[in-house]
C-alpha cells in the first residue's frame, strides 16, 4: 500500500482529495490553513432570481478572534441560507460554525436543533450553549430540560423518533446541526443518521460537522439530491497546531521522530526506531502465556515498564499534559496502576482537586461515596493521573473531564471514546498499542482512527506543536506504519441496514413508504454513483480482451489448463513438504533452499515457476505472531514461521524514500542481504548445507558466502542440486502426498503428447492467453457488482422483512399496520420483535415487577462476560422463556428468507446482569449490586438507564393496547429502578 | 338482519332480504359467537398471563366486557372491538374534523370522538412553508388559516396531557373546501394504507377519514413541491403572487361537471352508509360507475331500487372474491 504516489489534485474541480502534505509544505506562498469550497446543486436547480432580501449587515454573532478561512467561508454559506457540510479536524474549530448557526436562528426567530451521537456529549454541548445563548433546551433519553426552547440539543436517536412521531418541532426547525456526522459509518447506529437526514423537513437547512472525510463532496451531493437544495462543502486539512509523530519502540528508551511538523516522513529515523525494538525473548513470551497485550502492562521484573519510562520521559521533557490511548478498559486501568509511584501535582493542585472532587461527589449518597471506584480514584487523581473510559461511573467520568480541562490532570489514560466530542486537547497523545480488537480480531489502527485520536494533541494557542507518540511493540511493516501515521482519512460510507421498527414506522404513516426511504438513502446514492464507472470499466476491459488474438486458441487453452493443474498439484505437494512439522527439522542454518524471486509483474502469476527461482541460505527461522493472539493454544507445528535467508537482493528507494527489497537471481546485480520470508515462499529444500560464518554483518562475509553458493550451484550444473526426498529423507507418509505425486506423474506423461508444447513461441503465447483469461474473469466480477448495485438496494430484504411482519401479524398484506405492529413501533431501544412477542405472550403479566425488570435487562445488555454466574432458578426460567421466544422469532425470520444466524441471535440476549438488576429493583445499594457482578460500574449504569428507556417505551405500548394493569406495572418498575447514583444528574447540567 | 330504513316495495324487500342473507353466509362465522354485551364474562380458559385490552375489565379474577362488541384475540391479548360506538382514535389515523373553536395557539376540532381534538398552531405548516417559531402575530392571524366551522383534515398524533392532539404532516393536510362533508358510522371505515384518494376520471378528491367523516371535493393539487417552496421562501414576491392567485381561485367556482361528480360520489357514500357497507375506494368507485352506466340522475341514487341493486352487486362481488380465494 503506497499512499505517497497519490495524485495531488488541484482543489478546483471534481472530487476532493486529502491534500498531500508535501504540497502544502513546498509551496510556501500558500497559507497553511487553506480550505476547499464546493457547492452541490440538485439536478435542474435554478438560482433564485433575486438575491435574498434579508441581508443582515450585522453578523448574528461576533467572535473575539479572527476566523479561519474555512470558518468564515462556512458562515457566509449560512448567511445565504444554504446548507453546509464542514469537514475538518477535531481541533480546527468546527464548533464556531454551529454556534453561528444557532445565533442566526435565534436572531431570526427560528428553531434550531443540534444533534450529537453521544448523550454525554449532548450534556456538554448543552452546557456550552446554555452559557452562550440561554434559550437552550436538552433532550436525551435520560433527561429533558426545557423542550420549548428555541435551540434544542439532543441525540440523533431522539431526533429520529421525533420525526416519526411528528413532533411540532419538525415544523418549526429551520436549521439542523448534525455534529460528528461521520458517525454515519457506524455499523450499528449509522443508519439513524441516514434516516434522520432523509426524514428531515423539506424546508429546513443543515449544518453537518464532520471529521475529515475524503468524500465530503459525495455526501453533499446526496443531501442536495434528497432535499433539493444546494449544499456547500467546506473542507480543510488545517490543524491549528502542527503535529510531530514519534515512535517509541518497546524495550527501547528513546523517541524517534518519524513525521515532522511539515508532514515529512523521516525514513532513516524510522528504520532506526525499528532497529531499537527489543523483541520480547522466548522466555518472556511463554511466561506471558499468550497475553501479548500485557507485555506493556506487566513490565519485566526488576525494571520499569515501558509505560512508566514513557510517562517519566514525557514529564521530564515537559510534554505534559498527555493523553495515553489504549483500546480496552481493563488495560487503561492497569496502565494507570503502574503509575503508582509517580506524583505529578503540587500541594496546591492537590487541594484544588480534592475540593472539586468532593463537591462533585456531594450529590451522591454516603453509601455510594464508599464505592471502591469512587474512593480509589481520588488518590490517583491527586497525583495528577486520571483514567477515562466507558466503564467509569458517569459522574466520575465527568469529574475527570473537568479536572482535565482545568489542567489538574497531567496524565490521562483513556479509551477511544475520549477522542470525540468536546474540545479537550493535550500537548501529547500516546498510543499505547498499535492494534485494536474490533469485535472479532486484532487489527492495525486505521489511519482514520489515528487522525481522530491524534487530533487531541496540541492545544491551540498554548503549544507550538502537538506530539504524537506511537508505542510499537512488534515488528511492523514500514508501509503499515506509514499508512497509519500519514494515511488518508476514512471515507464516509453508508452503513445502512433495515430494521423492523423503521419499516413499521414508515408503513404506519400515510405518506411513508419504506421503499422511498431506501431510494433516498446514502447507500443507494453511493451504489447508483458507482454504476457509470463500472460500465466504463467493463467497456475498456472488453475492448482490451477483443484486441488479443491467439492462433490455435483451443489447443493452447487445453495445454494451459494442463499446466495449471500441474502447478496446483505441485503446490499441493509443496505445501505438504513445507508444512512446519515436516520441514522445520531440516531448516538448520546453512541449508540451501530455492525460493521465488519477487516478481516484477504483480498481477500475473508466472506460468513457469522455474524462471523465477533463485537460491539462498537459511540463517534462522522464527515464529510469526499470530493475529488471534492465542499463541498458547496454537501447537508449534501449526504456527506459521518466517525464515531469515541470505540471498541476493536489490534494494530500491523510490522517489519519496520508501524502501523496497526485491529478491533477484544470484547472478544479477544486487547486494547480499538477509531477508525474512514466509516459509511458503520457499520452493524446494536441497539436501546440502553450507557453512555460514558466525558474523554476517560485514558485507564481505555475506558476499563470500553467496559466492560459495554459486560455486556449489555450478558444480552440480545442469542436473541441479540434489533435493531432499520427501519420502526417504523427510519421512512423509501421508496418503494425500502419495496421491498427489502419482497424479503429477500422470500429468507429465500428458505433456509429452501435446503438440503445441513444441511450438517455439509457447511461452509468449501462454502469457497472452493468461492475460486474456484474466480479463474475462475481471469482467465477470465487475458485471456481478454492477447487477447488484443497479437494483434497489435492500429490496429483497425489505420484501423478506415485510413477510416476517405479516406472518407475525404485525401488518396485513395491504401494508396496514395492525395492533402488534403499533406496539413494535414504540420500541426502539431493544429488539422490537422479541420484546413485542414477549409482551403479547403474557410473559410480563404474572411475574413480579423485579423479575420483569431483571428479564428486560437481558434485552439491553450486550457485553460478553466470561464465566458469569448463572442467575437463580426462577430468573433462569424466565430467561429460558426469552430464549425460546427469541429462537422462534429468529427461526421465522429465517423461513421468510431474512439473513440471520439463529444461534447468534438467541445468544445476543445475555443473562449476565439479571441478578444485579434484580437486586437493584429490590432496592439494594449500588455497592451491593457491584459485589454481585463482575461488570464495570459505568457499563451497568448505562444498561440500567437504557432499561428505563425500554420501560418508557413499554408504557406507551401498554397504553396503546389498553392494558392498564400492565401499564401500571411498567410504571412501578420505572420508579423502582430510577434512583440514586444510577440516575444521578450529569455535572454538566 | 340489519335494520335498514328504506321505503321498499314487496319485491324489493324480498330481494334485499335474500341479498343480506347471502352476505351473512359469506361473512366468516368465527366472530358470531364472540360477540358480547356489557358485563358478559369472556372465557380465557384459566390461561396465565392474559392481557386485558380495550373494552375489558378485571372483575373478581374474571375478564368482563365493558362494551358491546366482538371479542378479538391477539396471542394472549383479549380485547373487545365495540360496534356502533363513537370513533376511537389511534395514532397515525387520518381524520377529518370541523373546527369548533379557535383558542390560544390551537384549534379545537370535532372529530366524532368523545372529546374535542386539539390541533396546535405549531402542528400546522405555515401557509408560506417557512420553518420558524410561531409568533404572537401568527397567533392573531390564526383565523386566516382556519376559522370556526372550517373542515380540516389531519393526522392523529397521540394523547398528550391536555387531550388528543392532531397534526398536519405535509401540505396535503389542512383546510378542505369546495366539497361535501359526509358523516357515516366510524366502524364502516377500515384502516387502510391510503385514505387520500384522487379520482382522476371525475376530477375529485375523496378522503375517507377514519373517524367516519368523509370528504368529497374538487381535486386540489397538493402544493408540496419542494422546489416551489424553495422559491417562495427566498422570494417574497412570488409569495405575494401566490396569495393573489389564491384569492382568484376563491372567486372562480367549481365547474358544474365536477360539482355533479362530487354529488354523485357523496350519494354513493350515503348509499353505503344506508346499507352499512364498508367504505373503500373500490366500492365507492363501483357505485359511481354503476349509477353512470344506468344513466341515473344523482337524486335517484338514493332511491330504494338503486340501494337494493347496490346490495346485490356487493353480494355478488364478495362471493366472487371468496371464490377467487
Amino acid at each position: 500500500m503506497e499512499i505517497e504516489g497519490m495524485v495531488v489534485q488541484q482543489p478546483t474541480m471534481g472530487s476532493l482529495k486529502r491534500k498531500s502534505p508535501e504540497e502544502s509544505s513546498t509551496s510556501a506562498s500558500q497559507p497553511l490553513h487553506d480550505c476547499v469550497h464546493h457547492v452541490s446543486y440538485p439536478h435542474g436547480y435554478t438560482h433564485p432570481s433575486s438575491p435574498p432580501t434579508q441581508t443582515h449587515a450585522e453578523p448574528a454573532k461576533k467572535f473575539p478572534f479572527t476566523l479561519d478561512p474555512f470558518q468564515s467561508q462556512a458562515i457566509t454559506c449560512l448567511e445565504n441560507g444554504e446548507s453546509v457540510m464542514v469537514s475538518a479536524h477535531t481541533s480546527a474549530g468546527k464548533t464556531v460554525v454551529a454556534l453561528y448557526a444557532i445565533a442566526m436562528s435565534l436572531r431570526d426567530g427560528q428553531r434550531v436543533i443540534y444533534t450529537s451521537p453521544i448523550k454525554a456529549l449532548s450534556n456538554q454541548k448543552y452546557r456550552e450553549f446554555k452559557e452562550e445563548f440561554s434559550d437552550v433546551g436538552l433532550m436525551t433519553g435520560d433527561v429533558t430540560i426545557d423542550p420549548n426552547a428555541s435551540c434544542l440539543v439532543m441525540t440523533t436517536e431522539i431526533w429520529r423518533s421525533m420525526q416519526y412521531k411528528g413532533s411540532e418541532i419538525t415544523r418549526e426547525v429551520a436549521w439542523i446541526v448534525f455534529d460528528e456526522v461521520h458517525y454515519m459509518r457506524d455499523r450499528e447506529r449509522g443508519v439513524v443518521w441516514e434516516e434522520s437526514i432523509v426524514l428531515s423537513p423539506k424546508n429546513s437547512r443543515f449544518v453537518f460537522l464532520s471529521a475529515t472525510v475524503p468524500n465530503a463532496k459525495e455526501f453533499a451531493d446526496w443531501v442536495a439530491k434528497v432535499h433539493q437544495q444546494p449544499c456547500h462543502v467546506v473542507y480543510t486539512d488545517y490543524r491549528p497546531t502542527p503535529l510531530q509523530h514519534y515512535i517509541f519502540p518497546s524495550g527501547g528508551d528513546g523517541l524517534y521522530l518519524v513525521v515532522d511538523e511539515k508532514g515529512k516522513f523521516r525514513e532513516d529515523s524510522f528504520q532506526k526506531s525499528l532497529n531499537a525494538l527489543v523483541p520480547a525473548t522466548e522466555g518472556d513470551k511463554r511466561k506471558e502465556n499468550g497475553k501479548r497485550q500485557k507485555g506493556l502492562v506487566l513490565g519485566r521484573v526488576g525494571e520499569e515498564s515501558d509505560i512508566f519510562k514513557m510517562v517519566k520521559m514525557i514529564i521530564q521533557r515537559q510534554y505534559d499534559p498527555v493523553i495515553l490511548f489504549s483500546f480496552s478498559k481493563r488495560e487503561c486501568e492497569l496502565l494507570a496502576m503502574q503509575m503508582a509511584k509517580m506524583d505529578l501535582n503540587g500541594d496546591n493542585e492537590k487541594e484544588n482537586i480534592e475540593q472539586i472532587f468532593s463537591s462533585a461527589m456531594d450529590m451522591l449518597s454516603d453509601d455510594d461515596k464508599k464505592l471502591p471506584q469512587v474512593s480509589n480514584m481520588l488518590p490517583l487523581l491527586k497525583r495528577g493521573i486520571g483514567v477515562h473510559h466507558s466503564g467509569l461511573l458517569p459522574i466520575l467520568k465527568e469529574v475527570i473531564e473537568i479536572l482535565f480541562q482545568e489542567g489538574l490532570i497531567k496524565c490521562l489514560f483513556a479509551t477511544e471514546t475520549f477522542s470525540i466530542g468536546l474540545n479537550m486537547p493535550a500537548k501529547t497523545v500516546v498510543f499505547t498499542n498499535v492494534r485494536k480488537f474490533d469485535g472479532d480480531k486484532f487489527r492495525w489502527i486505521s489511519s482514520g482512527e489515528y487522525i481522530q485520536m491524534s487530533g487531541r494533541a496540541g492545544r491551540r494557542g498554548i503549544d507550538e506543536r502537538g506530539i504524537c507518540i506511537l508505542m510499537v511493540d512488534e515488528k511492523m511493516e514500514p508501509s503499515t506504519t506509514k499508512n497509519m501515521v500519514k494515511g488518508a482519512a476514512d471515507c464516509l460510507n453508508s452503513a445502512f441496514h433495515l430494521s423492523y421498527n423503521m419499516i413499521l414506522n414508515q408503513m404506519r404513516c400515510e405518506d411513508g413508504d419504506p421503499e422511498k426511504l431506501l431510494r433516498n438513502s446514502f447507500f443507494q446514492f453511493q451504489a447508483d454513483r458507482a454504476i457509470p464507472d463500472l460500465e466504463k470499466q467493463i467497456k475498456v476491459l472488453e475492448k482490451e480482451r477483443e484486441s488479443i488474438f491467439i492462433e490455435e486458441e483451443n489447443s493452447l487453452k487445453d495445454y494451459f489448463n494442463l499446466l495449471e493443474q500441474h502447478r496446483n498439484l505441485n503446490k499441493e505437494v509443496r505445501d505438504i513438504v513445507l508444512s512446519p512439522r515436516h520441514c522445520l527439522p531440516f531448516l538448520q542454518p546453512g541449508r540451501l533452499v530455492s525460493l521465488e524471486c519477487t516478481s516484477s509483474n504483480e498481477d500475473l502469476t508466472p506460468i513457469f515457476i522455474e524462471d523465477q527461482l533463485t537460491w539462498g541460505l537459511v540463517v534462522n527461522f522464527e515464529r510469526v505472531k499470530s493475529v488471534s493472539d492465542d499463541d498458547a493454544s496454537v501447537k508449534p507445528e501449526d504456527a506459521s514461521y518466517n525464515l531469515d535467508i541470505l540471498t541476493r537482493c536489490v534494494v530500491k528507494k523510490d522517489n519519496i524514500g520508501k524502501k523496497s527489497i526485491k529478491i533477484v537471481p544470484l547472478k544479477e546485480v544486487g547486494e547480499p542481504l538477509v531477508v525474512s520470508v514466509p516459509i511458503s515462499q520457499v520452493n524446494t529444500i536441497s539436501s546440502l548445507r553450507l557453512f555460514i560464518p558466525k558474523d554476517l554483518l560485514p558485507l564481505e562475509a555475506r558476499e563470500n558466502t553467496l559466492k560459495k553458493v554459486l560455486e556449489t550451484l555450478s558444480r552440480f550444473g545442469e542436473k541441479g542440486l540434489p533435493l531432499l526426498d520427501p519420502e526417504e529423507d523427510m519421512k512423509i507418509q501421508s496418503s494425500s502426498y502419495k496421491k498427489a505425486s502419482r497424479r503429477i506423474e500422470a500429468l507429465e506423461s500428458l505433456f509429452e503428447k501435446h503438440e503445441i508444447a513444441k511450438s517455439p513461441l509457447i511461452k509468449q503465447k501462454l502469457k497472452v492467453l493468461q492475460r486474456k483469461q484474466e480479463l474475462t474473469a475481471k469482467i465477470k466480477s465487475i458485471k456481478k457488482t454492477l447487477r447488484s448495485s443497479s437494483a434497489l438496494a435492500f429490496k429483497d430484504e425489505l420484501k423478506a422483512r415485510k413477510r416476517v411482519l405479516r406472518r407475525l401479524g404485525y401488518a396485513t398484506s395491504d401494508n396496514v399496520v395492525e395492533l402488534k405492529g403499533k406496539v413494535a413501533c414504540e420500541i426502539s431501544s431493544a429488539d422490537e420483535l422479541t420484546l413485542t412477542e414477549l409482551m403479547f405472550n403474557g410473559v410480563f403479566k404474572d411475574i413480579k415487577v423485579e423479575e420483569m425488570v431483571s428479564l428486560l435487562s437481558c434485552l439491553v445488555w450486550q457485553e460478553k462476560i466470561h464465566d458469569a454466574a448463572k442467575p437463580r432458578e426462577e430468573l433462569d426460567l424466565l430467561f429460558m422463556q426469552l430464549q425460546d421466544i427469541a429462537r422462534r422469532v429468529a427461526q421465522l425470520q429465517l423461513e421468510c428468507k431474512v439473513e440471520i444466524d439463529v444461534d447468534s441471535f438467541v445468544k445476543s440476549f445475555r443473562p449476565d446482569i439479571m441478578e444485579a438488576v434484580y437486586a437493584w429493583a429490590k432496592g439494594s445499594k449500588f455497592y451491593e449490586i457491584m459485589e454481585i457482578t463482575q461488570v464495570f460500574e459505568g457499563s451497568l449504569i448505562r444498561a440500567i438507564r437504557r432499561l428505563e428507556e425500554v420501560l418508557q417505551q413499554l408504557i406507551a405500548a401498554a397504553k396503546s393496547i389498553g392494558e392498564t394493569q400492565l401499564e401500571a406495572k411498567f410504571e412501578e418498575a420505572v420508579s423502582m429502578i430510577k434512583r440514586d447514583i444510577v440516575f444521578a444528574a450529569s455535572l454538566y447540567l | 338482519m340489519r335494520r335498514i330504513q328504506l321505503p321498499l316495495s314487496q319485491t324489493q324487500k324480498v330481494r334485499l332480504q335474500k341479498t343480506l342473507e347471502q352476505l351473512e353466509s359469506l361473512s366468516s362465522k368465527v366472530n358470531s359467537d364472540a360477540s358480547v354485551i356489557i358485563a358478559d364474562s369472556i372465557p380465557v380458559n384459566h390461561e396465565d398471563g392474559v392481557l386485558k385490552g380495550h373494552g375489558t375489565a378485571d372483575l373478581n379474577g374474571e375478564v368482563v366486557a365493558t362494551v358491546c362488541g366482538v371479542v378479538e384475540r391477539v396471542n394472549k391479548l383479549v380485547y373487545v372491538r365495540s360496534l356502533r360506538s363513537r370513533y376511537k382514535p389511534e395514532v397515525g389515523d387520518i381524520v377529518i374534523g370541523r373546527v369548533v373553536e379557535v383558542a390560544q395557539k390551537r384549534w379545537r376540532l370535532d372529530i366524532n370522538f368523545n372529546q374535542d381534538a386539539v390541533l396546535m398552531l405549531s402542528s400546522m405548516n405555515m401557509p408560506d412553508g417557512v420553518q420558524r417559531r410561531r409568533t404572537a402575530l401568527d397567533e392573531l392571524n390564526m383565523r386566516c388559516i382556519f376559522e370556526e366551522n372550517d373542515v380540516v383534515c389531519a393526522e392523529v398524533r397521540g394523547f398528550q396531557h391536555d387531550g388528543l392532539h392532531l397534526q398536519a404532516r405535509s401540505r396535503k393536510y389542512g383546510k378542505l373546501n369546495r366539497g361535501q362533508l359526509l358523516s357515516v358510522p366510524p366502524y364502516l371505515v377500515k384502516r387502510q394504507k391510503q385514505h387520500f384518494h384522487h379520482l382522476e376520471e371525475f376530477g375529485i378528491d375523496l378522503i375517507i377519514g377514519c373517524n367516519g367523516f368523509i370528504w368529497v371535493g374538487e381535486h386540489i393539487e397538493a402544493k408540496d413541491d419542494m422546489v416551489e417552496d424553495q422559491v417562495s421562501q427566498s422570494d417574497p414576491q412570488v409569495l405575494l403572487h401566490n396569495s393573489v392567485s389564491l384569492e382568484e381561485q376563491e372567486r372562480n367556482y367549481t365547474i358544474l361537471e365536477t360539482r355533479k361528480y362530487i354529488c354523485r360520489a357523496a350519494n354513493a357514500v350515503r348509499v353505503l352508509s344506508i346499507l352499512s357497507f364498508n367504505m373503500t375506494l373500490e366500492i365507492i368507485k363501483g357505485i359511481i360507475d354503476l349509477s353512470l352506466s344506468m344513466n341515473l340522475d344523482i337524486h335517484e341514487m338514493l332511491g330504494s331500487e338503486f340501494c337494493v341493486l347496490v346490495a346485490e352487486k356487493e353480494a355478488e362481488r364478495r362471493s366472487s372474491n371468496k371464490k377467487k380465494r
